[in-house]
């Protein structure tokens, strides 16, 4: 865009009035056609801005529906020249097969149990913890917290092999090794729960509450559990939501973690069978677009009722830090 | 019910030293009130009191109990604070119980006293709602319910009138100390209110910088304040200081300023008489508004110009200029008198003060 | 109360203000009572600490320990201390070289495009508010399936065969199609695409957060002053998104360095390594079992860069904190 010298403030100070020496009703007429085409290029502007804007929807969106059709359709129809959007002979063989002969149930429930362990673990210890740190004047908390914090950006790539390793050892350990294993639910979520995004955010979100509270409940002889569980359990619901939501989010979409911690198909995950679906060499097209399709429905059904909490807990992730 | 003791009370935030050196007894159901201005330590007091503080140094007894090292929950006293602190997600029922069932009380005693109490204050109809859905008052009476419903040992209460209206700040003036009569807790009341100090205590404790700098009943307090903080904190307008100097003629001890002399009569006691005889050098002489009269300038009495004249309805204030201090003198509303004029201010001596160079009340 | 029911303090005898305790009895009871505050800590910090600990904390540690090491992660696969062997062949090593070259050019372009389009949109989206709700939800919809599936999306789109890019290219302009996955550079540019795709609502939202904050006094009196519309970006826009621009670009570039999940189900690293990435490259070698050693060092590679800049971005959120203050 160029700039407009006119709109200048210096230049219009110091400019005399332009075409001082017009009669009246010629600059009226003027100034009268500088309007209207100033108005028809903003209204040129506004439609170009949500024609891009739609076409970004159609991109964001569009993949989605894309696999619609595949997913309905014998795979082989797929090669057809030209292309037949609609398929002529739409069918369920792709969901039959998904549930007789995979095991996406399977995963599925996997993956609920995963994600909400994971969840409610994560609410938990970090909600104790953000108390802890938010109220508790005990000597090194804040070195501690120093300490923790540090470690909110460690990638699980980067730490891949020890934890592989740790789980692995602990899972040769009498008893214990029967819960905490490779292959094991606790062997999955344990290492999911660390991160100490939540600990901080609890602690920032605590921080908040009067501190009065605390007193008043602390001499109305409640304790350290009884404050917690009755005064600000109940106050910091909302924060619990946002960190539950994007915990959830998290946990489910993930996918290395699960790769290498879950492989026996009795702990696989969504993330993980579905991949698997694709095949090395060959792709049954109709499957995994079945599969994928009906993954993300419910996702975005959930999504569209509660889609204010989430765009909050995405944004809790990047902006609370 | 109880005796609560401080002993060398001491408590430092850094380099702040918020009370220092506070030793008081308050004896089984007094009703004492910390007075002083803001930021001179009363809030740190109760604070230590109820535990929410520890001492960096001395003692808090409870009954003849050393309470410094048991934690809050247990030391059963009951606080109101300055902003009620209820909690917001409880209605009031729920808050008033709050502390019973902390307790572990069954389920019909909790109902039972929460229903004594809110009846003590009135707030029957509100125990539905929730925090938010009641005005200043109705919050207040709350708080004051929640305390009370447990009949704690002490009652510490943080100027808790101090965010009413002035109108309903009289009334639960009145009806805090109805309650207090009712009860018998023991109580300390802090506020930076000379009203509700000289109205609402048995004794006050006059304090300013983390010191208690006086302790008495209010009379005692206002007519014979220990040192010139004491004199101009309480009363209003204050006590009038004059500066001057101490000097001995001949055995004869008279406070001087602007060649104006006053002998001291050791009869009155203006000066304890065993201090008498060193009590020399700078000085304050003080005395009351309500203990001065405008007398003609031919009269006994200190000689001055009126300068400003305030009517207040039941009293007239009249400020006069004495060798460049303003005097504030209070005489009847019906008073005739001119600014401009010249005047003598004559008073009793044995109304007035002295305040050594220390600024102490010389008197004993 | 009458002084008959309570004696007047004068006449109590002054033994009460003699102190119970001994200093030294004070001190050691004040200081067991300050350590009650420890033990519940201990109470609320121990789950988090034994969690994060075990699984987080120490493993952090070991692999440090483990980057001098060659194998051990499978029975037969015994572990084999080699000294910094495993560092200098990070050096050298040309499949590692080029996961990093790849990553690295991954990483720029992505943030270019994705910053720039998403700040672009958030724009519109700040100026033209009819409707922008729908817009923001629309947009945030990629966010919602696991990168996985979003990679799954894309499979089909850029099929040889039926991927409607390609019948697009084949109707538009003709000719054969473009194998998107199957060339190079066309597979490092289809993962740019994908992860630009499924970030972008994400950038979007975050930018017109921060747009948002711009005060709408400050952008009224510079129209009033007659500040055109690119003037009043430059001047009021991006001095206020600076700050948040700078921890931005941190965030994504740690984010985008770990390049894995659309890779692996994409490409699988390929073709030729193509699309070799530094988190492809640390999975392969591990859990292939093919010089585990590599592996290790290259991981804690990876932590410490990741850290170096994690510490950048709070370095920077502490300057946009003091600049708000
Ligand atoms: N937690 C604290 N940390 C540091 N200084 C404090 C703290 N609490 C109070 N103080 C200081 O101690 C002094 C006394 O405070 P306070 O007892 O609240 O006074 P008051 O209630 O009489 O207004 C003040 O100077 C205040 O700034
Ligand atoms: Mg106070």
């Amino acid at each position: 865009m160029a700039r407009d010298v006119t709109t200048d403030p210096a230049t219009l100070e110091e400019a005399p009035p332009p075409e001082a020496t017009d009669d009246a009703t010629a600059m009226a007429a003027r100034l009268a056609e500088a309007g209207r085409a100033k108005r028809l290029n903003e209204r040129t502007r506004m439609i170009l801005a949500y024609v891009v804007l739609t076409l970004f929807v159609v991109i964001a969106i569009g993949p989605a529906f894309y696999l619609i059709s595949p997913a309905f359709r014998d795979s082989v129809s797929l090669f057809t020249y030209p292309p037949e959007w609609i398929p002529s002979e739409p069918t369920l063989d792709n969901y039959r097969f998904l549930f007789s002969s995979t095991s996406y149930v399977r995963w599925a429930i996997n993956t609920l149990i995963f994600a909400g362990s994971t969840t409610l673990l994560t609410l938990a210890t970090n909600t104790m913890a953000g108390y802890a740190f938010a109220r508790l004047r005990f000597p090194g908390r804040n070195l501690l917290f120093f300490v923790i914090l540090a470690t909110l950006m460690v990638p699980v790539a980067a730490v891949l092999a020890p934890t592989y390793l740790t789980v692995n050892t602990i899972g040769d350990w009498p008893i214990i090794g029967n819960w905490i294993d490779i292959d094991t639910y606790l062997g999955l979520i344990l290492p999911s729960a660390v991160s100490p995004l939540g600990v901080f955010m609890m602690r920032q979100f605590i921080e908040t509450l009067p501190d009065g509270l605390y007193e008043a409940a602390r001499l109305d002889g409640a304790g350290e559990w009884r404050i917690f569980t009755k005064i600000v359990l109940p106050l910091i619901k909302p924060a619990l939501v946002v960190l539950g939501i994007f915990v959830f989010m998290l946990t489910w979409a993930s996918y290395l973690w699960p790769l290498v911690a879950a492989t026996d198909n009795e702990f696989r995950v969504l993330t993980v069978g579905i991949a698997s679906l694709k095949g090395q060499f060959v792709t049954d097209w109709g499957i995994l677009a079945a599969a994928s399709l009906l993954t993300i429905v419910p996702v975005t059904i959930v999504f569209l009722f509660f889609q204010k909490w989430f765009v909050q807990a995405s944004m809790a992730g990047a902006l609370k830090q | 019910m109880a005796e609560v003791i401080l002993r060398q009370l001491t408590k430092h935030f850094g380099s702040v030293e918020a009370v220092e050196d506070v030793t008081l007894r308050i004896p089984d159901g007094e009703f004492l009130v910390l007075l002083g201005p803001s930021g001179c330590g009363k809030s740190t007091i109760l604070r230590l009191i109820a535990g929410l503080e520890d001492a960096t140094r001395g003692e808090i007894l409870i009954d003849g109990e050393l309470i410094n090292f048991k934690d809050p929950t247990k030391r059963n006293v009951a606080m109101v604070f300055q902003n009620y602190a209820l909690y917001p997600h409880m209605t009031v029922y729920k808050n008033v119980a709050f502390p019973l069932e902390t307790a572990r009380m069954a389920r019909e005693e909790v109902a039972e006293a929460v229903q004594r109490a809110a009846e003590m204050l009135e707030i029957e109809a509100l125990l539905k709602r929730l925090p938010e859905q009641l005005s200043g008052g109705q919050r207040q009476r709350v708080a004051l319910a929640r305390a009370i419903v447990r009949q704690p040992l002490v009652f510490l209460m943080d100027e808790p009138l101090s965010n009413l209206d002035a109108q309903l700040r009289l009334q639960t003036r009145l009806e805090l100390m109805g309650l207090h009569e009712r009860l018998g807790i023991t109580t300390i009341y802090v506020t930076h209110d000379q009203v509700e100090a000289m109205t609402m205590g048995q004794r006050i404790a006059v304090m300013k910088d983390g010191r208690i700098q006086q302790m008495g009943d209010p009379t005692e307090v206002y007519d014979v304040p220990a040192n010139t903080f004491v004199a101009t904190f309480l009363g209003a307008p204050p006590m009038n200081l004059i500066s001057g100097s101490l000097e001995r003629d001949n055995g004869q001890v008279s406070f001087r300023f602007e060649g104006y002399e006053l002998a001291v009569d050791p009869a009155t006691s203006v000066i304890a008489p065993d201090t008498l005889e060193e009590a020399v050098g700078e000085a304050q002489l003080g005395v009351r508004p309500e203990h001065l009269t405008l007398a003609s300038p031919d009269a006994e009495g200190l000689p001055g110009v009126v300068r400003f004249l305030e009517p207040v309805g039941s009293d007239l204030f009249v400020s006069v200029n004495v060798a460049g201090h303003a005097v504030q003198v209070r005489m009847p509303p019906d008073t005739q008198v001119s600014t401009g004029s010249n005047v003598r201010l004559a008073f009793d001596p044995a109304r007035s003060h002295i305040f050594g160079a220390d600024s102490q009340n010389l008197r004993s | 109360m009458t002084a008959v029911d309570a004696p007047a303090p004068e006449a109590v005898p002054d033994d009460w203000r003699a102190p119970t305790l001994s200093d030294a009895e004070y001190r050691w009871r004040a200081r067991r009572y300050r350590f009650r505050t420890v033990r519940r800590a201990a109470g609320f910090l121990s789950p988090y600490l034994i969690v994060w600990g075990v699984f987080l904390a120490i493993p952090a540690v070991w692999g440090i320990f483990l980057s001098f090491n060659q194998g051990g992660l499978i029975k037969g696969d015994p572990r084999v201390f080699v000294g910094f062997d495993n560092w200098t062949r990070t050096v050298s090593d040309s499949e590692l070289r080029t996961a990093v070259k790849n990553t690295s050019i991954y990483v720029l372009i992505a943030i270019a495009v994705v910053f720039t389009l998403a700040i672009f949109l958030a724009s519109l989206l700040n100026h033209y508010k009819k409707g922008s709700n729908f817009y923001k939800v629309a947009l945030y919809f990629p966010l919602l399936a696991p990168p996985i599936l979003g990679a799954l999306m894309w499979f089909f789109m850029v099929n040889f065969d039926f991927g409607i890019l390609n019948l697009i290219k084949r109707t538009v302009i003709g000719g054969d199609g473009i194998r998107f996955l199957g060339d190079n550079p066309h597979a490092l540019l289809t993962i740019v695409a994908v992860e630009v795709w499924r970030g972008l609502g994400f950038w979007v939202l975050f930018y017109l957060a921060g747009l948002q904050s711009v005060p709408e006094e400050l952008q009224a009196a510079a129209k009033v002053d007659g500040a055109g519309k690119w003037r009043r970006f430059r001047r009021i826009t991006v001095p206020t998104l600076r700050p948040l621009l700078l921890f931005a670009l941190v965030i994504a570039v740690i984010f985008n360095f770990q390049l894995f999940d659309s890779v692996q189900v994409l490409t699988d690293g390929g073709p030729r390594l193509g699309t070799a990435t530094v988190v492809w490259f640390i999975h392969k070698r591990l859990f292939k079992f093919q010089d585990t050693g590599l592996a290790y060092a290259s991981s804690i590679g990876l932590l410490v860069v990741v850290l170096v800049l994690t510490a950048l971005s709070f370095w920077l959120l502490g300057k946009r904190r003091q600049r708000e203050a």
